[in-house]
């Protein structure tokens, strides 16, 4: 008779507080829950208080992994993304989060992974091997980022460029990469506000491009971020 | 709801209705204060190292924090000694789930989930026909619901998990919590509680001193003979002493009955303990979890009650019956 094969959770054995700000977090049954009632609350929010239109929803792919990328404005932006997706991948859904935002302060941290369910990323000495780490769990298993690749919110409103670490994680896949431009979540809760204005917004989806034939290198990861932010830029009527 | 049940859930103010309440609550926190003590003495006379001292605060701190979790709710009320039952089961099994990896497999870790609250339900409704139905109707919900991804390639193994999680932390830990249907069932708990985590120190103690003879050096090489046998005299003396003043007039108040009684509780504490054992041994992992500082996981301390809570329950219920003039179907209505 074979054995049993036992795979613990890969964040096994780490205290609370680590595992909030592993990447190898996995979602267990009560994150999942908290998540779920987070999404059908923000999606209530959202429909209501802004008016949230979706173009292009038959652009998102069936099944994980994909990766959604979009331009930057507002705290809003991950809660639209996570919104906009059927709620069967609740749980599987991570908005990577600037480490230095969002997972300093327990309270904050705490919010960041029971109701965003975020991963962090660290700005200041993110290195290769975070990354690497994320590349490998898109790469293993069932999940979804979202991902701003400007880096941070844009103080003035205006997109700006991409930066390559979008390219480390799908050089040479096939996992599709998801264009979003999102409109008004500026006007509706800038970096300088803190509370949301009654405005609307909308969310543009374009179809999933994927770079099997990138390099894995520096280049190739430069010419896979312009080529994103050309795809976002694109869908800004 | 009858006011005689109103008192049992909630009527905090028979606290030390039974003067056993008040021994073990004193004792406990006496040993608490005595242990500091001594760890403070060890340490000014210079007689412990810096990490030994270290991991002897952790363990007394552990201690004090989870003596008030666990004799709290036990003083407070039998609604909150249910409550406090189903949290603990609910978090045994999230161990375990975490431990084995189960809990990917998300509809059948719901169907365990909705076992432990049904459970609970059937306990808090003192309703003992609910209480035995759940078990089996748990099983045939998981061998349902485990067919509906259509992958059978590891269909038994989900199946087989899922039944394990539910019936030791659900169904076994569970009886713990049916116990607090009685009228009298502070002491009872009491007991159970405090000479299941005793079993567990006169082993590690006789064993230090007169362990030789490793008796499963494959599942766990620190347990000896020495230390079994020792665990075994120590517990079932307390336990037929102390037994004998918690169930003062009842059938079980015979000397025969109590030392039954109190090698029930070393023999199943012990294997309580191997069998945690062998599950991480079988898993690959130290300790099942992080959550109790110096212990490891919340189940690296429960362990024992698993096994001991449904066999000290049937063995006490077979010759006085929990809870027989208390109401039954709180909510449910009926007799």
């Amino acid at each position: 008779m074979e054995e049993w094969r036992f795979e613990p959770a890969h964040d096994f054995g780490l205290s609370a507080e680590q595992r909030r700000q592993s990447l190898r977090r996995e979602v267990g049954l009560e994150s999942a829950i908290s998540c779920l009632l987070w999404r059908l609350i923000t999606r209530f929010y959202l429909a209501l208080a802004h008016r949230l239109e979706i173009c292009g929803r038959e652009n998102l792919p069936k099944r994980s992994p994909f990766v959604l990328v979009a331009n930057h404005a507002s705290h809003l932006d991950a809660i639209i993304l996570g919104g906009i997706l059927p709620l069967r991948f609740v749980g599987a859904v991570f908005p990577i989060a600037a480490g230095d935002t969002f997972f300093t302060k327990r309270s904050s941290s705490i919010f960041a992974t029971a109701c965003m369910n975020a991963l962090p990323i660290w700005r200041k000495n993110c290195g290769a091997h975070s990354l690497r780490d994320l590349r490998e769990r898109l790469l293993n298993g069932a999940c979804v980022y979202i991902l701003f690749p400007e880096g941070t919110r844009s103080r003035s409103g205006e997109m700006g460029n991409f930066k390559p670490g979008l390219g480390r994680l799908v050089a040479q896949t096939n996992i599709p990469v998801v264009p979003c431009y999102l409109r008004g979540t500026f006007d509706a809760l800038p970096p300088s506000g803190r509370i949301p204005r009654w405005k609307k917004i909308r969310v543009n989806i374009g179809q999933p491009v994927s770079f099997p034939s990138a390099a894995n290198d520096r280049i190739g990861w430069e010419a896979i971020a312009r080529s994103t932010e050309t795809a976002v830029r694109a869908l800004t009527n | 709801m009858d006011p005689v049940t109103k008192e049992r859930l909630f009527g905090f103010r028979h606290a030390f209705d039974s003067p056993v309440t008040l021994w073990i609550t004193l004792s406990v926190l006496g040993a608490l204060v005595i242990a500091s003590i001594i760890i403070w003495l060890l340490r000014t006379l210079g007689r412990t190292s810096d990490k030994l001292h270290d991991e002897l605060v952790k363990r007394v701190l552990s201690w004090a924090v989870m003596t008030p979790l666990l004799l709290g709710p036990v003083l407070l009320g039998a609604a909150w000694t249910i409550a406090a039952v189903a949290i603990l089961s609910v978090l045994c099994y999230r161990e375990f789930a975490r431990a084995t990896g189960f809990f990917r497999y998300r509809s059948l870790s719901i169907v365990v989930v909705l076992g432990i609250a049904s459970t609970t339900f059937a306990i808090a409704d003192h309703w003992y026909a609910f209480f035995v139905a759940i078990p089996p109707l748990i099983i045939v919900l998981l061998a349902m619901v485990a067919i509906l991804p259509d992958q059978p390639h590891g269909y038994t193994q989900r199946v087989g998990l899922g039944a394990i999680s539910f019936l030791l932390f659900g169904h076994c830990l569970g009886h713990l919590g049916y116990i607090a249907n009685d009228a009298d069932f502070r002491p009872i708990v009491m007991l159970i509680i405090l000479t299941v985590e005793l079993n567990d120190v006169f082993a590690y103690i006789t064993g230090k001193t007169f362990g030789h003879h490793k008796i499963v050096p494959h599942t766990s090489p620190n347990k000896t003979l020495g230390g079994a046998l020792g665990a075994l005299l120590l517990t079932t003396t307390l336990v037929a002493t102390v037994g004998h003043f918690v169930f003062a007039g009842s059938p079980v108040d015979t000397p025969i009955k109590l030392i039954g009684l109190g090698l029930i509780v070393s023999v199943a504490g012990q294997f309580g303990d191997l069998m945690l054992s062998s599950i991480k041994r079988d898993i690959g992992v130290k300790d099942m979890g992080a959550s109790i500082p110096g212990h490891g996981g919340l189940l690296d301390r429960f362990d024992s009650l698993l096994l001991v809570a449904p066999a000290v329950f049937h063995y006490i219920n077979y010759f006085r019956g929990f809870g027989v003039d208390q109401p039954t179907r709180i909510f449910g209505g009926g007799a």
